[in-house]
């Protein structure tokens, strides 16, 4: 008996011991801590040393840039809140913000990042401006565009219409296609999206006073722009194969390789590109609208955002300014290939080729995201009319309206 | 030793056992309560309230949840595919698992290795085993279809992931995979206990393979078949990796099933109260198989 | 099982068959790892890289330090492996040789917590672990990796312990034995084979864990195998070359440890049901 009471003690013990240890608590410096989003094209290195610098320039600090990937950063975010224990800092996509502010987490940027930071900001980039105040400092800020494949063809549509003209001549399955559309669902709505505003809609109807009415999917130029995707695919067959089981990481991959004429793609190209090797010569050009609407692209924007119930925010902010110098944040925007969202760095001759050239027209015309609390939802909402319609499930009107009416009614409206 | 004192120790032994048997169960229990306990009440309340973005509970909603999940239609489609996934899933496992555990019985030389390799699937993490498979089934640059085309075993096969029954299958034959090995050698390894003698008598009374199959090898491990067949159906049941990774529940919903949705309405939409309807609809129907499957289980035991 | 000899060529036929249908994926996975990042995304693909690029060995460990995941997966594994047992066997051994009240829904409690996924408790789990000072820690992972462990183990031990005749335990107790010396001295070396079962079934579960270590991992150097894997998974595209590298890398040890102890763990599952 002894022996075993020995034994359980021991047990027992082996149990606590972590909770002894860490209760303890070391009161040392303050610990910062920020989710790192890993776009494509960061390395490890840069992040490495740019925390050490960082540290080393600033002893009293601890930094912990915790890489995070991608598809897990909303996720752990919350987690994390839900826990009560958020970061200092995070990458987010500026669309949560409303979400994360509908849970009171987080905070004002210009409270803890200096203003010589925030007056260096373009000031299109300021997206998270919610009632006047900054939610979430910009990181990361791209339109869309349209990349042509110039060893397919030279022809930068004006419009849809011609788009799906040189689409269908140059379409050659299995070893050439027209477009790229990814058909399964990701996390973002995007290529409804271009369509969408490319007919002249939107998602909202958007009110005087800037806040948002009824679903407006289901307008006119919903209609247009759906049964428009669904006769690319299922009429004309322009689109790669398998499109419906391929999302967007699946399906840019055929451009990459060179077998696809046009792609609607993002700031990302040109480093994703380079990654595959690809051996031909894009050529990059607005998303062309429906004939007799104007260009308009969807630009996608991520914050860096400041948790509330965090500790150490002031020291968050140090960190900010020094990751916002030149030095560190134009080499982040080189790497990743975002155009840079500070003034100064966007002077820099490393940003003036014609790829910046062409996202920084889009940019001028560009529509967001709508910012409402529950987009995630309704863009699922969005994204099942729109795989019902190329499963021939519904025709677009069909699905489309069946959509706008499960929103408004989500939405109380 | 005469026997009474057998007796008396013995008497001895059941006063002491009740006691024993706390000690023992202690460690084990306090650790289970102690993180379990609250996680799992916390998901019946939140099944009862109305939650905020963070999961706290705002106010007693009663039995508000459960009706307005189970007044949509789409929660009674995902409940019925839950169930087919489960048993489609876990009866394939078994016949394979049995297959492979019959053939890794025999003796060849080579045997060693053989096991080690059936084993790879169960060997690296389901989410990675999920991306791989994704890779896989890729229409454009995946080796399985361009496999099946370039030897004509299959001149013109399915895009796997691209539509709704092709799909299901698709997700459905990945969890499978991965559930294999465990199987194989659970019956093994129950194999190898049933004694040689029961096989060298039938071989003498002439009795066929298939004879033997059905009544030596499959009587002798039907108690671990059924544990097996209970943990792989809690396991199937709540398997959210494969399908999140390859389809995300579509195309059209085709491969939406209840801990996808618990997962999208909780971790997407930030629904909690809807999520935990979901986990407790989960929890009584797994509940349900336990018991019954523990009553036979305890019922053997008796005899 | 013996079968008679001309079986046995078909079933090795058989054998290798299956092999081939089950391990397709894995030969795609060495096709893949060997590849350059435009024979990746080539379509048609291929099977046999163009040119063969050992440099993605060299690469996944020196630029992406899949070193120091390795270390943190084994503590890790390693850790929740002994603490399981440190639980599992007395829990296993009460529930399989004392007659007392509640044996059952002991046993039915374990197997409730395997009703709950982890996607629905992880919150939860959050606080708690959060509560006690252990987020960003071994033990969070450790701890949690045991607990959703346990029931199998136990279950499985207590099979395993049943199918010990209980005439031997009785004769040690009758010889003076205390009850902890005949579980140390007389089951524990008969268990070997159950323990040996249980204990990698949990490390494999360990090892392979993803979703708490997301959760409750906070720093870098702390992260796990499974976490540096889907590092690989970018935003737009995926490094499929250093993933399937760093995953084929990944299942080595677990194969390994498979390879040495292969003969005790099938005797193990064996045991773990089957009683006389």
């Amino acid at each position: 008996m002894k022996k075993l009471k020995r034994f359980l003690l021991i047990a027992i013990l082996l149990a606590l011991l972590p909770g002894f240890i860490f209760a303890g608590g070391q009161k040392e410096k303050p610990k910062v801590t920020f989710f790192w989003a890993l776009y494509d094209g960061l390395t490890e290195d840069f992040r490495a040393s740019l925390q050490d610098a960082f540290m080393k320039a600033n002893p009293d600090i601890d930094l912990d840039i915790v890489p995070v990937p991608w598809k897990n950063m909303h996720d752990k975010i919350t987690t994390s809140l839900a826990g009560g224990n958020p970061p200092e800092i995070s990458v987010i996509g500026t669309r949560w913000l409303l979400e994360l502010m509908g849970m009171n987490a987080v905070d004002e940027v210009s409270k803890y990042v200096s203003k010589s930071t925030l007056d260096n900001i373009a000031p299109g980039a300021m997206e998270a401006k919610i009632n006047g105040k900054l939610m979430g400092l910009p990181v990361a800020a791209g339109a869309r565009i349209m990349a042509i494949n110039s060893s397919i063809t030279t022809f930068v549509p004006k419009t849809m219409e011609e788009l799906r003209q040189e689409a269908i001549r140059v379409n050659n399955p299995p070893n050439v296609y027209g477009l790229i559309m990814p058909g399964k669902k990701h996390t973002e709505l995007t290529d409804f999206a271009y369509y969408l505003l490319a007919a002249g809609g939107y998602f909202f109807e958007i009110k005087p006073d800037g806040s948002y009415g009824k679903c407006t999917v289901n307008s006119p130029a919903g209609v247009k722009a759906l049964t428009f995707m669904n006769q690319l695919a299922n009429v004309d067959k322009v689109v790669q194969k398998g499109y419906l089981s391929m999302n967007r990481m699946e399906s840019h991959p055929v451009f990459y390789a060179g077998k696809a004429a046009y792609v609607f793609i993002g700031a990302w190209v040109e480093s994703a590109m380079k990654q595959a090797k690809s051996n031909f010569k894009p050529i990059y050009a607005q998303i062309p609208p429906f004939k007799g609407n104007k260009s308009t692209p969807l630009i996608i924007t991520d914050s860096i955002a400041f948790f509330k119930d965090a500790k150490n925010l002031k020291a968050a902010g140090k960190f900010i300014d020094f990751f916002y110098q030149d030095k560190w944040k134009a080499k982040f925007d080189e790497l990743v290939g975002f155009p840079p969202v500070t003034i100064s760095a966007s002077k820099l001759p490393q940003f003036q080729t014609p790829l910046y050239k062409t996202l920084g027209e889009a940019a001028l015309n560009a529509k967001g995201w709508p910012l409402m609390d529950g987009w995630a939802e309704y863009s699922d909402i969005i994204w099942d009319a729109v795989q019902n319609v190329f499963l021939q499930k519904q025709t677009p009107k069909e699905a489309l309206d069946e959509a706008a009416a499960k929103i408004d009614k989500a939405r109380g409206m | 030793m005469s026997s009474q004192a057998v007796v008396i120790k013995k008497s001895k032994l059941l006063n002491e056992e009740a006691r024993l048997a706390y000690i023992l169960l202690a460690p084990a229990v306090i650790v289970l309560v102690a993180f379990m306990f609250y996680p799992i009440i916390y998901v019946f309340l939140m099944s009862f309230f109305d939650t905020d973005k963070l999961g706290r509970l705002r106010s007693f909603a009663a039995f508000k949840n459960y009706k307005v999940l189970f007044q949509t239609k789409d929660f009674w489609t995902i409940t019925g595919r839950s169930i087919l996934w489960t048993v489609i899933g876990v009866t394939t496992k078994t016949l394979f698992g049995l297959i492979i555990a019959l053939l890794l019985n025999i003796e060849y030389r080579g045997r060693k290795f053989a096991r080690m390799l059936f084993i790879i699937p169960w060997a690296s993490a389901v989410p990675i085993s999920a991306m791989l498979w994704q890779w896989v089934y890729n229409p454009e640059f995946g080796l399985l279809n361009f496999t099946l085309q370039a030897t004509g075993i299959w001149k013109n096969p399915p895009i796997w992931l691209g539509q709704p029954i092709s799909a299901f299958f698709a997700c459905m034959w990945v969890d499978i995979w991965i559930g294999i090995p465990f199987m194989s050698l659970v019956f093994l390894a129950g194999m190898q206990a049933i004694p040689n003698e029961l096989y060298e008598s039938a071989y003498i009374d002439g009795v066929n393979s298939f004879q033997k199959f059905f009544y030596i090898t499959l009587p002798g491990i039907t108690e671990l078949i059924m544990i097996a067949t209970l943990l792989s159906s809690l396991w199937t049941f709540n398997d959210f990796n494969v399908i999140y990774i390859l389809t995300k529940g579509g195309p059209g919903g085709a491969t939406d099933i209840l801990i996808t949705s618990v997962y999208k309405n909780g971790f997407e939409w930030l629904k909690f109260n809807i999520a935990s309807v979901m986990a407790v609809v989960t929890f009584l129907i797994l509940a349900i198989v336990s018991i019954v499957y523990a009553k036979i289980y305890f019922g053997r035991e008796r005899k | 099982m013996k079968w008679r000899n001309r079986g046995k060529p078909f079933a090795i036929v058989v054998t290798i068959l299956l092999l081939l249908f089950i391990l397709f994926p894995f030969f795609v996975m060495l096709s893949t790892m060997l590849k350059s990042g435009q024979d990746v995304y080539t379509s048609p693909p291929f099977w046999f890289p163009k040119k063969v690029m050992w440099t993605n060995f060299i690469k996944v460990w020196t630029e992406y330090d899949l070193l120091g995941y390795f270390n943190s997966s084994l503590i890790i594994a390693i850790g929740a492996t002994i603490f399981n047992t440190l639980l599992s066997v007395p829990a296993a051994y009460a529930v399989s040789r004392l007659r007392f009240p509640g044996r059952k829904t002991i046993l039915y409690m374990f197997l409730v917590i395997q009703m709950f996924s982890p996607v629905i408790v992880v919150i939860s789990l959050f606080k708690i672990i959060a509560r006690i000072h252990l987020l960003d820690s071994y033990w969070s992972l450790i701890i949690t990796d045991t607990v959703f462990t346990l029931a199998f183990t136990t279950w499985m031990m207590n099979g395993y312990f049943k199918s010990i005749p209980i005439e031997i335990e009785e004769a040690a107790l009758i010889d003076g034995c205390t009850r902890v010396q005949t579980i140390t001295k007389i089951m524990l070396p008969i268990a070997v084979p159950g323990l040996v079962t249980t204990m990698i079934y949990t490390f494999i579960y360990a090892w392979n864990e993803f979703l708490f270590a997301l959760s409750f991992i906070q720093s870098k150097p702390k992260m796990p195998l499974t976490i540096g894997l889907y590092n690989f998974v970018g935003r737009w595209s995926t490094q499929w070359q250093y993933l399937t590298m760093s995953a084929f890398l990944a299942l080595l040890p677990v194969l390994l440890l498979f390879y040495v102890i292969e003969k005790r763990l099938v005797a193990g599952l064996a045991g773990g049901a089957v009683k006389e």
